[in-house]
Order: C-alpha cells, then structure tokens, then sequence
C-alpha cells in the first residue's frame, strides 16, 4: 500500500481519538485536537491525487476555525 | 522519494501527531501542529502539487494564530 494512504490513515484515527477522549476537558484542547484529523484526511486526499479537494479543503478548515474561534470568544464574554 | 527520506518524514509527522494529542498545555500542543505540518508538508512537495504547498503553507500560519489568540484569553 502507498505510504502516505497508511499515514494518512494513521493520523486521522489518532486524532479522531485525541478529539473524542480529550484530557483537559477545555473548549480550546478540543479545537487545537481537531486540527490533527484534518491533515491526516488531507494526506488520504493526497494518496488520490484530488488537488482541487485539498486546496477546497485546506482552505474551508481555516475558515472554520476561525468561525469557531470567534464563537468561543463571544461565548466567553457573554457569560 | 527516496525511502529514507519517507520514514523520516512520516515519523516526524507521527510524533507531531502523538505529542499533539497528548501533551496538556495549550502552547505546546500549537507547538506540536508546527511538527505535524512540517513533517506532512514534504509529502505534498513530492507528489509535485507546489501550488498545494504553498496554501498550506501560507494558510497554517494563520489557522495557529487565530487559536493563539484563544489560548491567550484562555490564560487570562
């Protein structure tokens, strides 16, 4: 099998468990683990050759950190 | 690639992803992602996609400053 496939694989089940059983049960711990699963599906686009995928991809998680972001802080002054 | 270069690259990742996940403090684990993206970023370079590579990148960067900025009300 392609190296970067197994990789791939890999580090997007370890960070689908990092994000399920996160240690300090903190928003931001979360948000920073949710990031990990993300490169380990962009290296799984990756072993597909979807460039276009990757670039959507790459592009919308970065968005969407941000919104979350944004979310926390709101979150944390309302209350 | 060549086969070496592959291993090293893929435990350079690995070990980005296991600290990651493990380490508690919200600085390091920002700290780890750099490891992570530095040891997947050769892959993308190999199979030739460099206008790939220069979004991530360039977008990384920046996804690691927004969160820094929560850490950072975090601690306060």
């Amino acid at each position: 099998m392609n190296t970067t496939f197994i990789l791939g694989l890999v580090i997007l089940a370890i960070g689908v468990l990092s994000v399920a059983f996160v240690r300090p049960k903190t928003y931001v711990a979360r948000l920073i683990n949710l990031e990990i699963p993300a490169w380990g599906l962009l290296l799984v686009m990756l072993a597909y050759d979807e460039a276009l995928a990757i670039l959507t991809f790459v592009a919308v998680t970065a968005i969407g950190t941000f919104v979350i972001v944004r979310l926390l802080e709101w979150r944390d002054a309302s209350c | 690639m060549i086969a070496g270069l592959e291993v090293a690259f893929g435990l350079i990742a690995l070990a980005g992803a296991v600290s990651a996940a493990l380490i508690r403090d919200s600085y390091g684990k920002l700290i780890s992602l750099g490891i992570l993206v530095a040891g997947v970023l050769p892959f993308i370079v190999d199979r030739g996609y460099l206008d790939v590579a220069v979004t991530v990148s360039l977008i990384a960067p920046i996804a690691t400053i927004f969160v820094l900025m929560v850490a950072r009300r975090e601690e306060s």
